[in-house]
């Protein structure tokens, strides 16, 4: 049986996959394309994560209220539960907004003026506010965010997504993770892990440098000659061994592996090497800016990837000190911030628009909640936000997104929404949705149990959907 | 859709031309569902085989076609979307087929089905049957009973056993499987020229009594209870000598610990009353093995303490139900289970026997002797090295250094600006300070403690108020210089951990990093040669504590919402009842909180529970063929997979009991059957349509090699893998490139460590350190659990980022140049020997004569390396 013969039977055979335990079928190429559960413009997704909570009420929620009342005490929440409820009956001081608003686009979208290029993209963006995180604390809250459950152990949304629909492009890995250059992510590996489902789905974690990958570069004495011959020998060695033995599919699947490999070993760098890039295309990311060059490298990296087709890239910003974690000083760190993303992700949307892979590609901004309006910390002098687990902000971009829509809104103090509160699940659904995947029909069976990355199941906020 | 129309208008039309299932209805399940429903597949129980089949329906939802009556029959509903998964997976049924099956069902007659209903699923429920081993046709193969119950399925479906697998590659199969790496060729030497007919059960016993087979099973073992050595969570710290635990399991593996011993040990280790002594005090060492109880991940951030302890009772509840009874007892958490026989009641009556527990660490006296004196003198160097040695003495320097270049700083600005609140903390600071009086100081200390441990506006407000009162005073002193002497090293790292600080340079805050990492480093190894080991105690309870709290079932789950209070009590399923359990209680009353876990642990691991034994036989059943009788190990209830040898299944579980609970006797019966002794190849039952998956076992499945058998066995091979045994986890080098980014900055801590030794680099991957958000890239990329949930059974897949890490990592490219120096010493200079050599190192065979011709051009590190990279390496037939 010929590599190209076993690629085409393992495809047919992918409905089987689905359902779980076929280990057969799961080692026989897991990558290969598949099918959306239902039409959706949307093949690839781009998910920035914005980590430590980003402040909603002051970059896209303007609530005169915070100037009005500054410095008194937030009226009683009500049907808020956990720290929040603590937090808000608690003696606490409403501070204003550091940073002006103003409107902007057609939509007459408030933006803070510390994201000036942002804003110029309003009308492509739909917003989410007011969605709700299961818990109250980075490490849960960044879990839940990007796999749906908030203790370590599930599937993140790009292994849930990779396992849905396959990659494109054999060359690279399907679901590739751009790390911020200062350190991991709180919960590390495994809020880009494949959880229950097969290792194949987990997130490759690209690092800065040309060889972004773990081991893709041959030792230094190993040179191209070489390898090649090696590896035509262990090719020879291993199709000798599988033709002796039946049931050779998973044998030849690790033949083919290597040889994916290889051609990986060429097709990473390239993919990495943004020299190729015109001057122009790199001042839009703002790589001309020594604030903006770390994530609007990671943005430009991003579509390249998109480009050449890998289904799922997760771009993180913020780490370690250096997270939208604002609990003291604010007013000081926040133009800090939201200068090292707003050229980069402004850059982003300008570029995939351009080349028209805006049409068919998702992008998403995300934190794992928001914070609240009021003081946490009373003993410095410079006031700061604490985590609002009731108020986070999710935009979505391309595909079927509805340009310029609005879901939820939150209350006057943006402190959660004056509806019940926007489940994350439902985000998860909208995603899944706009990348056509059905939820109810993106299970995996493990445990006993049908996992879903909505869990119980959430609503496709349609709200949002062109 | 016309069709559709015409049978819905004109039904005398369609009973007319009545639709038959295998012309009519047959072919359209055949076209679309039978990827996943095929007779050997029968995903989710459901199988397309037969009219019978399709009506009986699967496991979800039963009966899948009612009779007369489309609309009600799971089968059309599935097909429709109103229930889930939808169905055929990932396409939509074309309007006209599903039309067909409408008309079919509409055609049937409830009578021609009535016997056709799904039994209910109480199997697992009732205590395994005493069966006797089956006639058979061919007694000629039966080694053991194991073979007449597996032969007796073959033989039914006309299949044939494969015929015994070589002694070579029988050895190579049980190396691996026993002891996770491949025998030596003298091993293999010693083996293949004794022909007594007892070579192999003396070998099987050989390596039973190699401590390397609790390593290799320990592992298994490590899986199951979601071992991992941090929290995995915010900071990701460590739980606290995990290891400890990790040395049980596998001295349990070694010693056969009896497996009711095992299971009671872990659930309720220190929780045993005497029946005899007053004021019994159980045995320290038995809050190693309760380290069960705390190793799933911890969210130590939770402010809310209630949701954490209930998050935390219904962990520990939902794994004991998986990995001792092989039930998915967490789904019926919110809601009753929706496959089994268990209520949410019963969820929380078997949380109840977990309400006693406090979460603590423990001082657990070690007691091998030897390792006791060497912690101990281990400590005490590093304490020295701590207290005076180079890192400490550069340290000092540096800060001595840095702080006069504070102090001078400081100095010089306080010159140019009015003082200010820092300023008069400090000066408050001072011994010789004269300004103010001693009851001032301890004024402002007390409002300054208050102000921030309440965080509170008014006692902030409070402290500003005299703060500005006392910075008046300040104002007018006439020495504002010589208070910053005051500043201490203390005050100088809080200046050095700013991240906008300017006053040092780079270089030096980089130094002083190093340093103090160095000296954190071994404070954490001195952390984990102390005796505390991860363990929970129960609280004391009345009289000197509160009684403990009642135990509610939670409507939804929701620690807030508390229903009706519930007593400890077993699965009804089981017992048949919902009486509470009868405790196991002190006849002296002095421990009242005592015996709640054993009750229940001592009812787990009763030759009376229809479960334990069962699901254990068929795990050790699973990790020697790769597949269980049960396929769903974890998942014995009705969503899960039937047994495909039920009778055989309790054979075993009975017998399993009978010899004790050791789990070395079942091993031995299982390697030392026919069935497992088979040839991974079949010939005559070769593409066999009757059983095409081998799910009968008409061969021996072949097998990767999982994640630490290959890491291990390319050290071996090699001839470096360091055998110590036990003690605190190691930290294998990460690929150079990775450790920069897994630095994590806001703990401090780095994530990974250098070893003190380097031949520490080279232990069994057992004894690696499992740091839940930095788990080993070439683990992880063969499989390896992410150690965060229960993992009954590994994936196997197969990746180019596998192959990367073979051809370029450092292990193999490292082990590979080492195996030929190995090789290069023991076979001379004859590149033929050499070959040769390599071949049987690393393979267990001699090269043919086209593979001697092939390699002997290569040099020999290119052999080495190809081998290892090698299928032949990596599959075990």
């Amino acid at each position: 049986m010929t590599r190209r013969d076993f690629l085409t039977q393992s495809y047919l055979g992918l409905g089987g996959l689905a359902l779980g335990h076929l280990m057969a079928a799961e080692t026989v190429n897991p990558m290969l394309p598949k099918l959306q559960h239902l039409p959706a413009k949307a093949k690839r997704c781009i998910f920035l994560f914005l980590e430590g909570g980003v402040s909603q009420v002051d970059l896209f929620e303007y609530r005169p209220a915070l100037q009005k009342f500054a410095g008194q005490q937030i009226p009683k929440p009500q049907g808020t539960v956990g720290e929040i409820a603590t937090f808000s009956a608690a003696p606490n001081r409403l501070i204003p907004a550091p940073y002006k608003f103003s409107r902007h686009g057609q939509s007459g979208r408030w933006i803070t003026e510390l994201l000036p290029n942002l804003a110029e993209h309003v009308d492509d963006l739909a917003f989410v506010h007011g969605v709700k995180v299961d818990n109250n604390n980075h490490g849960p809250a960044v879990y839940h965010t990007l796999t749906g459950n908030m203790f370590p152990g599930s599937a993140s949304v790009g292994a849930w997504v990779t396992y849905g629909l396959g990659s494109e492009n054999q060359d690279l890995p399907g679901f590739i993770v751009l790390g911020d250059h200062r350190g991991a992510p709180i919960g590390g590996a495994g809020v880009w892990g494949n959880g229950f489902l097969p290792a194949a789905y987990q997130g490759t974690i690209f690092r800065p440098g040309d060889t972004p990958i773990v081991d893709l570069k041959p030792r230094p004495d190993m040179t191209p000659q070489r390898q090649r011959a090696e590896l035509d020998l262990l090719r020879w060695f291993d199709q000798k061994h599988a033709a002796q033995r039946s049931d050779a599919g998973e044998l030849e699947a690790r033949i083919a592996a290597y040889e994916l490999a290889f051609r990986m070993q060429i097709k990473a760098p390239e993919l990495v090497n943004i020299q190729s890039e015109s001057e122009a295309t790199r001042k839009l990311y703002g790589l001309d800016d020594p604030v903006s060059e770390p994530f609007g490298r990671q943005c430009l990296l991003a579509r390249r990837m998109v480009e050449r087709g890998v289904r799922f890239v997760l771009a993180l910003h913020g780490a370690g000190g250096d997270r939208w974690d604002d609990h003291g000083d604010i007013k000081g760190r926040l133009p800090k911030h939201c200068k090292e993303v707003d050229k980069p992700v402004a850059g982003l949307l300008q570029d995939l628009k351009a080349r028209g892979l805006l049409e068919d590609t998702l992008v998403v901004w995300a934190s794992e909640m928001g914070r609240t309006p009021f003081d946490n910390n009373l003993v410095t002098d410079k006031p700061g936000r604490d985590h609002n687990q009731y108020g986070l902000v999710v935009w979505m971009a391309g595909g079927d997104v509805k340009p310029g829509a609005t879901f939820g809104q939150t209350d006057d103090f943006g402190l959660k929404s004056v509806d019940q509160p926007i489940p994350l699940r439902d985000v998860h659904a909208t995603i899944l949705r706009l990348l056509g995947l059905d939820q109810n029909r993106l299970t995996y069976l493990s445990a006993g149990r049908f996992k879903k990355l909505t869990d119980i199941g959430g609503r496709v906020i349609t709200e949002m959907v062109a | 859709m016309l069709r559709h129309w015409v049978l819905l208008a004109v039904p005398a039309l369609a009973l007319s031309a009545p639709p038959d299932f295998e012309g009519n209805i047959r072919p359209i399940l055949a076209a679309n569902c039978a990827q996943c429903h095929s007779a050997k597949l029968k995903t989710s129980g459901f199988s397309i085989e037969t009219m019978e089949s399709v009506i009986r329906g699967g496991n979800k939802y039963g009966q899948a076609v009612l009779a007369g009556d489309p609309a009600a029959s799971p089968l059309v509903k599935v097909l429709k979307g109103q229930l889930t998964p939808r169905m055929p997976f990932g396409k939509t049924l074309a309007e006209a087929d599903l039309a067909a099956i409408e008309d079919w069902i509409h055609t049937l007659k409830p009578a021609e089905t009535a016997h056709l209903k799904g039994e209910p699923w109480l199997w697992p429920f009732r205590k395994p049957a005493p069966h006797q081993p089956p006639a058979i046709k061919d007694a000629n193969w039966v080694s053991n009973p194991i073979d007449a119950f597996i032969l007796a399925r073959l033989e039914e479906k006309d299949l044939h056993p494969a015929p015994p697998a070589s002694k070579r590659v029988l050895a190579r199969r049980v190396y691996f499987d026993l002891i996770g790496m491949p025998p030596t060729p003298t091993e293999m030497d010693a083996f293949l020229s004794d022909t007594s007919p007892d070579a192999y059960p003396r070998l099987v016993d050989k390596l039973l009594a190699d401590p390397r087979y609790g390593e290799r099973w320990g592992r298994h073992w490590l899986d199951l209870v979601r071992y991992g050595e941090t929290s995995g969570l915010e900071g990701d710290g460590a739980i606290g000598n995990a290891w400890r635990y990790r040395d049980w399991v596998v001295d349990a593996f070694n010693a056969d610990m009896p497996y009711d011993e095992f299971v009671i040990k872990q659930l309720a280790g220190g929780d045993e009353h005497s029946k005899t002594r007053n004021n019994y005090q159980p045995d320290i060492q038995g809050n190693i093995p309760v380290a069960f109880l705390r190793l799933a991940p911890w969210d130590r951030s939770n402010l809310v303490a209630d949701e954490v302890r209930q998050n935390y009772l219904a962990e520990v509840t939902s794994a004991t139900g998986s990995v001792f009874l092989g039930l998915t007892l967490g789904c019926a958490r919110c809601h009753d289970h929706k496959y089994d026989p268990i209520p949410t009641r019963d969820f929380y009556r078997m949380e109840a026997f977990f309400n006693a527990i406090k979460v603590q660490d423990v001082d657990v006296p070690y007691k091998d002797k030897a390792f006791a004196k060497y912690a101990g003198e281990k400590i005490k160097a590093y304490e020295e090295q701590l207290k005076s040695g180079p890192d400490k003495k550069a340290l000092d320097a540096l800060e001595k250094i840095l702080l006069e270049r504070l102090i001078q700083k400081r100095t010089e600005e306080a010159r140019t600006r009015p003082a200010n609140t820092q300023d008069l903390r400090l000066e408050l600071r001072r011994k010789d300070q004269k300004l103010f009086t001693e009851a001032e100081v301890q004024k402002h200390a007390d409002l300054l403690e208050d102000a921030n441990r309440t965080l509170d506006l008014a006692e902030k407000q409070r402290l500003e108020a005299y703060e500005s009162e006392l910075l008046k005073r300040l104002a007018g002193a006439s020495d504002n210089i010589s208070r910053y002497k005051e500043l201490t090293v203390e005050d100088l790292r809080a200046e050095l951990a700013r991240s906008t600080q300017k006053l040092f340079t780079p270089e030096d805050v980089e130094r002083h990093r190093e340093l103090t990492g160095r000296l954190d480093l071994l404070k954490r190894r001195i952390a984990r040669l102390q005796p505390r080991t991860l363990s929970v105690v129960n609280v004391p309870g009345p009289p000197t504590g509160p009684g403990l709290p009642l135990t509610h079932v939670l409507i939804r789950g929701d620690y807030r919402q508390p229903g009706e209070a519930v007593q400890p009590g077993f699965l009804s399923a089981i017992t048949g009842n919902s009486q509470p359990a009868v405790l196991e209680t002190d006849r002296y009353r002095q421990f009242p909180t005592r015996g709640l876990r054993m009750t229940l642990a001592r009812w787990i691991a009763s030759p009376d529970n229809p479960l334990t034994a069962r699901v254990m036989v068929n795990r050790i059943w699973q990790y020697h063929f790769g597949r269980g009788i049960v396929e769903t190990a974890s998942d014995f209830g009705k969503n899960g997979s039937r047994p495909t040898h039920p009778e055989l299944l309790d054979w075993l579980a009975l017998r399993f009991i009978e010899q004790g609970w050791s789990v070395k006797a079942v091993h031995r019966l299982i390697l030392t059957s026919s069935t497992y002794r088979q040839a991974s190849e079949n010939p005559a039952c070769q593409g066999n349509t009757a059983d095409p998956d081998n799910h009968l076992l008409w061969r021996f499945l072949r097998q990767r090699l999982e994640a630490e058998q290959i890491r291990d066995s390319v050290l071996w091979v090699s001839g470096r893998l360091n055998l110590a045994r036990g003690g605190p986890s190691v930290f294998p080098p990460l690929p150079a490139d990775l450790a920069d980014f897994a630095r994590y900055g806001r703990t401090g801590g780095e994530m990974w460590e250098p070893n003190e030794n380097e031949a520490d680099n080279r232990r069994r991957s057992i004894y690696t350190f499992q740091r839940r958000s930095l788990p080993q890239p070439m683990m992880l990329a063969f499989d390896a659990p992410v150690f965060s949930e229960s993992c009954e059974r590994r994936s196997v897949t197969t990746t180019p980022l596998q192959a990367l890490s073979m051809m370029n990592g450092d292990l193999v490219n490292e082990e590979a140049a080492h195996l030929a120096e190995r090789v290069a010493t023991e076979a001379g200079a004859d590149p033929r020997a050499r070959v040769a050599r390599a071949f049987q190192l690393v393979l267990n065979r001699q090269p043919e004569a086209d593979e001697l011709a092939k390699f002997q051009s290569f040099s020999l590190v290119s052999v080495c390396r190809v081998l290892l990279n090698s299928n032949e390496f990596l599959y075990v037939d």
